[in-house]
């Protein structure tokens, strides 16, 4: 087992290693200048070449990124280029939105997707089963953010239930930040209800249909109780997967919710990075994006050895 | 040495101070009254040399003070300063501060922070590099006394020091202001009204500025930029809120107080709430601007440029963006309508728009062959982004092979700045605003003609920069408004850029909020000083 | 993941005794293909149905649905029917060229990879890091950085759907290469490239157009999602996602000119995947827990 998370993360460096360069590349090819937009209004050329200067973008491109990536390993992402403050702290400020929004999101879809997939299983080819699987079909065809306007608008604006927008802090109230977060977590859960609905029914049919439960069956086990112990036991590791997998769909969920609903989190901070070409930002945020999705995906991997004693590492 | 560690126990000094008052502000946001919550764009930089933008002015007139300030008649007034003359011979200006000045550090300010403020200033402002090249020296006479020495003449000095081509000339620390005028500073410390939190500020998200109690206010009565800034809350945070339609939920909602820039389209719903009320705060307005690349075909040439001025119907733009006739006018002077700049010369145009055989027949002279224009289009800002669209639609029934590349605004800023050829990462035309403060201001970059050093576009006229020479040593108004009404009928002829229309952007607030003041400066700035909440 | 795809369980269409039968036993497909097939034959005919869906006529704006203009007009006073059913055109292209993009790159990509051991690991390693950047991200700051246009927006979606295509390829061809007849193959010393045509590639061929569907349908979620960031198709292209992004100010006032959009968007979405959860069901039931 040791041995096993040792290889499975240090397979994890590499990974990260091409994350980083293609997150450098793509932003360093790309032709906006930050320079000229840091200039203002009325730039001359002169100054926009003196701030390219001292922003270090006039340097070939391969120190550039050596200098970047031994800051790095100090835990240094650098400095916003727009604000001139570290990009950790940002980040560090951004934070606690988006992982609340996470949280509630995955605490709101998840058991609902779960047994709205293994009811649907259970009856699978039944009127309720069609109901629940249009349902998830639906729910995924129609776009997030006009989910988002309809509910403000329900809401927020024609009944005066929810706040429209914004963020309380979990320190000023447990009441007013669960309120701020109640429509943005409908809108970004729906979606994500759905997809792992129709996982778990998929991979509860598959169980279902494995010959060990078939001769559970033929022995006369129940079939709520055989769903349960059986069927389900074996199905976390699929479920488990699929969790993992839907933490990308959170993530990007996450940018366009927090646009919607005026949500000062980690999205929007990388959306206004881009639109400012504010390269610290962007590639901060996306490093570490991209380091929870591996970190998570990990954990995914490693509670395999948890859920299903057959796997031996 | 021991300068260095008094300082920092004075700092810490202020931040036990600041531990200290914070629970009585946490009061005063949950009681309402003394705390008002504004939403709006972001805000990009906190330094008002670097960056022009007018959000980053608003920012640093609640942080810094200045030595003069425009009043609502756009005459400079003195806020800084307590006492001040021109000798006899018209070359030195001599000024005293008034008493009381402090930083939000604590120390006073003196000559010893203002010269270089100024030269700062001076070093980016258009007015101030101007009037530099005018300045013998900036000198101290002592702590509180200092003057300016001119070479030659210059009638705009004071004009300059109250921001008629920018923001204004903001006082800063000596240690800031001694700061490369390229470069950003890197503390946000002033002696204005407000003081700037960064504890609380979350830049991109929320900022926040708190009464400065220190601040000893003028006895006038507040007017634009001048007179009193007596501020009547403990705290004014600003929301950056990027979506529209949201902010406008929320100030409905009434989980903001005010909110810059509500869409036009929006007024109508807003206007039937009870709890909410428009305001225009500058009557200046906005104007539609519609700038060439002057450096490449087809817009090197005048007669191609002069087609546009006969396509471009001002209504269409208006009614398709503004849409509220209540709001919008159109408007033929090349300085915006409104003023003291605005007049009727060379107009002829504008009454015979659109002529589409007119325009086809001047794009034939002017040699256009067909080759593909490219119009930038800034996705990210509606009004720029519609009035492209409608642009393209215009200049394609005009026989323009018009080619839309769709970008956000930060790529339109850099795209602009490219002085090469279209079809090599250049461009033709791009769509934007021109604040009527800035666009009736002769000596702004709207209206350079001085070639590839000017602002983008590069327009080159001889004629254009005489006048403009003219005007800077103008010394009576009507005099200015002669040479104002010579530029136009010449702009109309070289047509550097063509506009669509103008505007009066309102501002959106709860009825409970007393006591915002008009501004000449632009739509989105109330000036925060005299603002209640009842 | 842990499973391995049972590509010999895949279920032929069976030739049915009639029509009705077909209908009744394949609902989702049916249900599917017919949406499409309407909103499909609209979209080509959009020039011979609807007036012209670029001409600006400022006094006409924001008029409600009527008689000559069924689904009203926008803020520009262009016809939102005739935008409408050329946004199908180009929401469904942008949704077909993703697809056909990303197969053809991932079904190479996956087949090198599976096929040959010793690229594997770097491809792989490649492909986890480029699932890793959010996928979002990746397309935003693509289209963002650089100048844009309707070719660049297929391709940022594309992307990040090429390392699930060759994720799921890979894993077919690593499942098709142990059979028995294909270990004979390359024992008697076949061409690789004749390998893969024959034996490996005609497994792939069901799997990967169960999730071309699904990325269509992702696709068009996605430009609408760009589009409404403010960084998507050109604006003046009248793509589903444009009309609703451009719009979105008037949700209450002109609720016609997004909802007629967002109703098209959602059901052309829901009919693709309606057909492609159909064509899974037949011709590879495993497949299911594999998206």
């Amino acid at each position: 087992m040791g041995s096993y998370i040792i290889r499975r993360l240090s397979s994890a460096v590499p990974v990260m290693a091409i994350v980083a360069i293609i997150v450098f590349l793509l932003l360093h090819l790309a032709p906006g200048d930050p320079a000229a937009i840091m200039a203002g209004d009325n730039p001359t050329p002169e100054a926009i070449a003196q701030i390219r200067q001292q922003l270090g973008l006039a340097e070939p491109l391969w120190r550039q990124f050596l200098l970047w990536v031994v800051n790095l390993t100090h835990g240094d992402l650098g400095q916003s280029i727009v604000w001139g403050e570290p990009v950790t702290r940002l980040i560090a400020q951004r934070a606690e939105p988006t992982i609340s929004l996470a949280l509630t999101t995955s605490v709101f879809a998840v058991p609902i997707a779960l047994v709205l997939g293994i009811a649907a299983a259970a009856k699978a080819g039944t009127a309720f089963d069609r109901c629940v699987m249009g349902f998830a079909v639906l729910d995924f065809s129609i776009p997030l953010f006009v989910v988002g306007y309809v509910l403000i608008f329900l809401f927020s604006i024609k009944f005066k239930w929810l706040p429209v927008q914004g963020y309380s802090p979990i320190a000023n109230g447990v009441g007013p930040w669960l309120r701020s977060l109640t429509l943005p977590t409908l809108a970004l859960g729906l979606p994500y209800v759905a997809l792992i609905a129709r996982i778990t029914r998929a991979t509860m049919l598959e169980v279902l249909s494995e010959d060990y439960m078939r001769t559970a069956r033929a022995k006369g086990v129940g079939s709520a109780r055989l769903l349960l112990k059986h069927a389900l036991k074996n199905a976390a590791l699929p479920i488990v997967t699929v969790i993992g997998m839907g933490v990308g769909f959170l993530i990007g969920g996450a940018i366009v919710t927090e646009t919607v609903f005026n949500i000062p989190g980690i999205g929007r901070l990388v959306v206004d990075g881009i639109t400012r070409r504010d390269y610290p930002i962007i590639q901060g945020v996306t490093l570490i994006l991209s380091g929870v999705y591996m970190l998570v995906n990990l954990l995914v991997d490693l509670s395999y050895a948890l859920f299903d004693p057959r796997i031996r590492y | 040495m021991s300068n260095l560690t008094r300082r920092s126990i004075m700092q810490g000094g202020l931040a036990l101070a600041g531990t200290i008052a914070a629970p009585q502000l946490a009061l005063g946001q949950n009681g309402g009254g003394r705390t008002i919550t504004a939403g709006g764009v972001d805000l990009t930089s906190y330094d008002p040399v670097v960056s022009t933008s007018l959000l980053t002015t608003y920012h640093a007139a609640k942080v810094y003070d200045t030595l003069f300030g425009l009043d609502l008649q756009q005459r400079p007034q003195p806020q800084m300063v307590s006492k001040y003359e021109l000798s006899d011979d018209k070359l030195t200006w001599t000024f005293e501060l008034r008493d009381g000045l402090k930083f939000h550090d604590g120390a006073a300010v003196t000559s010893a922070d203002v010269i270089p403020s100024i030269r700062r200033w001076a070093a980016r402002s258009p007015l101030g590099q101007l009037m530099m090249t005018h300045v013998k020296d900036i000198s101290a006479r002592d702590t509180k006394i200092f003057s300016i020495q001119l070479k030659e003449r210059f009638g705009l000095v004071l004009e300059g020091l109250a921001g008629s081509s920018d923001g204004g000339c903001f006082i800063m620390r000596k240690k800031e202001a001694e700061t490369d005028p390229a470069q950003k500073i890197d503390a946000v410390i002033g002696s204005g009204p407000f003081k700037f939190n960064l504890t609380e500020t979350k830049p991109g998200a929320k900022y926040v500025y708190d009464r400065n109690p220190d601040y000893v206010p003028r006895k006038e009565p507040p007017s634009g930029m001048a007179g009193g800034k007596l501020v009547k809350i403990d705290r004014l945070t600003y929301m950056a809120m990027p979506d529209a339609q949201t902010a406008i939920a929320a100030i409905q909602a009434g989980e903001i107080d005010f909110y810059d820039e509500p869409p036009i389209d929006l007024l109508e719903q807003l206007s039937r709430d009870k709890n909410v009320k428009l305001q225009v705060l500058d009557q200046l307005g906005q104007n539609g601007l519609i700038r060439f690349n002057h450096l490449h075909p087809p817009f090197n040439n005048v007669k191609c440029r002069q087609a546009i001025l006969y396509i471009v119907k001002q209504l269409d733009y208006l009614k398709a963006i503004i849409s509220n006739p209540d709001y919008y006018k159109t408007c033929a002077s090349s300085f915006g309508c409104g003023t003291s700049t605005e007049n009727d010369a060379n107009t002829g145009w504008f009454r015979a728009a659109p002529d589409y055989t007119k325009a086809k027949q001047l794009l034939k002279e002017g040699g256009y062959d067909g080759r593909p224009v490219v119009l930038l289009q800034a996705t990210n800002w509606s009004i720029a982004k519609d009035a492209a669209e409608i642009l393209a639609d215009e200049m394609r029934r005009a026989g323009i092979n018009v080619r839309l590349e769709p970008m956000d605004w930060a790529g339109v800023t850099a795209r602009r700045a490219v002085k090469s050829s279209p079809d090599q990462g250049g461009w033709n035309v791009f769509t934007s605003t021109a604040p009527g403060f800035f666009l009736g201001n002769p000596l702004f970059s709207y209206h350079q003609a001085n070639g590839e050093k000017g602002w983008f576009g590069w327009a080159s006229d001889s004629k254009n920069e005489e006048l403009r020479n003219r005007w800077v040593l103008a010394e009576t108004v009507e005099e200015r408004r002669e040479v104002a009404r010579e530029m136009q009928e010449n702009e109309w002829n070289f047509v550097p850029q063509v506009l669509f229309g103008r505007w009066l952007q309102p501002v959106v607030m709860r009825v409970n909020i007393k006591g915002v003041q008009p501004n000449t400066f632009s739509w989105a700035s109330p000036v925060w000083w005299n603002v209640e909440k009842a | 993941m842990a499973a391995v795809l049972n590509t010999t369980a895949a279920v032929p269409l069976r030739v049915h005794a009639g029509l009705g039968e077909f209908v009744l036993r394949n609902p989702t497909i049916v249900l599917g293909v017919a949406l499409l097939a309407i909103i499909g034959i609209a979209a080509v005919a959009a020039p011979l149905l609807t007036g012209d869906p670029m001409a600006i006529s400022p006094s006409d704006r924001l008029l409600s649905p009527d008689a000559e203009h069924w689904f009203g007009t926008d803020s520009f006073g262009r016809d939102v029917f005739a935008r409408t059913i050329q946004g199908a055109r180009i929401s469904l292209a942008v949704g077909l060229s993703v697809a056909v993009l990303s197969i053809i790159i991932g079904l190479v990509i996956g087949l090198v990879a599976g096929y040959y051991r010793r690229v594997d690991g770097i491809i792989m390693r490649f492909m986890d890091a480029m699932m890793a950047i959010p996928s979002i991200l990746l397309a935003i700051a693509l289209v963002a950085l650089t100048k844009g246009g309707i070719g660049i927006v297929i391709i940022a979606i594309s992307l990040p759907e090429i390392p699930r295509v060759v994720r799921l390829v890979r894993s077919v061809v690593l499942s098709t290469r142990e059979l028995a007849f294909v270990e004979a193959a390359v024992a008697s010393g076949s061409r690789d490239f004749k390998i893969i045509r024959r034996h490996i590639l005609p497994s792939a061929v069901a799997p990967v157009i169960v999730q071309a569907t699904f990325i269509i349908a992702a696709a068009m979620l996605s430009e609408a999602a760009l589009s409404f960031l403010g960084i998507g198709v050109p604006p003046e292209i009248p793509t589903w996602g444009n009309m609703i992004s451009a719009h979105k100010l008037y949700l209450a006032r002109a609720p016609w000119t997004i909802f007629f959009p967002g109703a098209f968007l959602t059901v052309v979405v829901l009919a693709v995947n309606l057909l492609g959860d159909g064509l899974r069901d037949r011709l590879d039931p495993r497949l299911a827990r594999r998206m």
